[in-house]
């Protein structure tokens, strides 16, 4: 049972760190990976502010969100700026940069991981870890959820002819800018969410839990279950946290289950990209219709003055 | 006449290859103005210096008075300007509804605060209502669910045209409207254009099709390797054999 609990939590944790990361990459297009910082930065704001500054716990998982929502603005908006390629590269340094710095300060424990966490519930018994189970299930609907209404209506309009279009998108008048910084601090916030309530259960953090590697789990939840649908990234996120588990089950040599788990990610992500690109719940991808014979035009391209107004 | 846009010295090289050297031209409301010239004159990176999809090395842009030389895309779209493409760039996952509803001066729904605003149903409601009588202009109001990519380019080029009108501000670029258009709908974009052009636009049009130019504008300019070379009426710059020929490249 108290198995099942755990497990319940990972899935819970990774259902919001993919629906966020689906905002991101999947309906912002924002090529991104540093959303395993974010989910860092969470963990490590909300933990330190409850421990050392003597916050509540529910205070300070909300803030370690914001911490995280925050500094997500510091890489975007700087990157954004200058064009939507920069932010990959911008994001593979503020990553690397900001773990680094992590696993080098006192204060956030070091390489050695933080410890000592403030538990959400004062008493770890089996009650209350089913307790903490709803609380992150409810967050991670919730999530599910904020995400399919901001990318729905006349937000989600914009969100898509951005994506579309930047350039066409712009000259609208629309402050593509402003969009890109909104949707990335919203993903951004989400990872920090998650980040929080991974650590006021398991009340330890490791700099190691929070690696760039994390960020191809997330893709290949999200790619898995379906960009840009409402439920796939959390199909995803079920089936990647059972999966290795079962394997446990097998009771083969830790020697290969280790190598097993990594092939069988990367064997899935080139799997569905092969043969369904459009993941489990995405609809079945089709060419895009072909324009309808032109009753009314000349062949695109054909624009030679008519004879008439040839002087 | 009140000048609706107005550009001074307007400068743009990329490299060797100059785009715009010493562009200075005035823009009134109510007048229509073509822009002629070959291949590569420079006719769409004016556009562009306008717009700010490029900054100008040098010059100013001002829009309705205001100085928009520094400002980015969005903000002179705001100003007042409002631009087709010379490839349409409709929006491909949207309908064609949606594509117009997407693109009023001002928009409700530039942040996420616009999901829980009040008022925001009626607000998209007029906003649905308004994108459907500017389709009722150029006669598309049949495809309004479809998406850009089912349709044929002729009413690509209508509805990119209806998606620029629903800028209501007071600058109207249009980039080769006329490509791929012929039949009814040549009529009516004409005299839509003049509609506009009457209710108080600025228009300037970029246009091969010359009988289209003269037909409908007041006054053109004709462009040369980024200059603009002389400014007339389009039956005076095609009367000249000297434009002609740097035209045609006999």
């Amino acid at each position: 049972m108290e198995f099942l609990a755990s497990m319940a939590i990972g899935v819970g944790i990774f259902v919001i760190l993919a629906s966020s990361f689906n905002l991101i990459i999947g309906h912002g297009g924002l090529m991104s990976i540093a959303h395993p910082i974010f989910f860092a930065l969470g963990g490590y704001g909300s933990a330190l502010l409850a421990r050392d500054l003597g916050l509540g716990v529910p205070p300070a998982i909300l803030l370690g969100a914001l911490v995280a929502g925050a500094a997500s603005v510091a890489l975007s908006l700087p990157a954004l700026r200058v064009s939507g390629d920069y932010l990959v590269i911008a994001s593979i340094g503020f990553q690397l940069g900001l773990l680094q710095i992590i696993k080098n300060l006192d204060w956030t424990g070091g390489a050695g991981g933080l410890a000592n966490i403030r538990p959400l519930f004062a008493t770890y018994t089996i009650d209350t870890k089913l307790a903490y189970v709803a609380v992150v299930g409810v967050l991670a609907v919730a999530t599910v959820l904020a995400v399919r209404g901001l990318v729905a209506g006349p937000y989600g309009r914009a969100i898509t002819a951005m994506r579309d279009d930047e350039e066409a998108f712009r000259s609208l008048g629309r402050n593509a800018t402003a969009i890109k910084v909104t949707l990335f601090a919203i993903g951004s916030m989400f990872a920090g969410l998650a980040g929080a309530l991974y650590a006021h259960y398991y009340l330890y953090l490791s700099p190691e839990q929070f690696e760039i590697l994390y960020s191809a789990a997330m893709l290949t939840m999200v790619v898995v279950g379906g960009v840009r649908t409402t439920w796939g990234p959390a199909l995803g996120a079920l089936l990647l946290q059972v999966l290795p588990q079962a394997i446990n089950f097998l009771k083969l040599p830790t020697a290969l289950t280790g190598p097993l788990q990594g092939i069988i990610f990367t064997g899935l992500v080139l799997f569905f990209l092969f043969t369904r690109p459009q993941g489990l719940l995405g609809t079945r991808w089709s060419p895009p219709a072909r324009p309808e014979d032109d009753d009314d035009a000349p062949p695109a391209g054909d624009i030679m003055p008519p004879k008439t107004g040839v002087p | 006449m009140t000048t609706a846009l107005e550009v001074r010295g307007l400068t743009k090289r990329f490299g060797g290859i100059v785009v715009a050297e010493s562009i200075a031209a005035r823009f009134e409301a109510g007048r229509i103005v073509g822009l002629i010239g070959p291949n590569g004159a420079g006719k769409s990176s004016f556009f562009n210096l306008v717009t700010g999809v490029v900054p100008a090395d040098a010059g100013a842009v001002l829009i309705n008075g205001t100085d928009a030389t520094r400002l980015p895309m969005h903000a002179r779209a705001r100003l007042g300007v409002a631009r087709t493409w010379q490839h349409v760039r409709l929006f491909a996952s949207l309908t064609v509804l949606e594509n117009l509803m997407i693109a009023p001066r001002r928009y409700h729904a530039e942040t996420p605060l616009a999901l829980v605003a009040p008022g925001r149903h009626e607000t998209e409601r007029r906003l649905r209502e308004r994108a459907m009588a500017q389709l009722e202009k150029v006669r598309m109001v049949d495809f309004a669910q479809r998406r850009p990519g089912e349709l044929s380019f002729g009413k690509q080029r209508l509805i990119s045209l209806a998606r620029a009108l629903m800028n209501d501000g007071n600058v109207l670029l249009l980039d080769e409207p006329m490509a791929g258009v012929e039949g009814p709908a040549y009529e009516a974009i004409k005299a839509l254009v003049r509609a506009e052009a009457a209710g108080g636009r600025a228009v300037c049009i970029v246009e091969h099709n010359i009988s289209f130019v003269r037909d409908l504008c007041d006054s053109a300019l004709f462009m040369f390797q980024g200059r603009i070379l002389r400014a007339g009426t389009v039956s005076e710059l095609i009367a000249s054999p000297e434009l002609t020929e740097l035209y045609f490249g006999t």
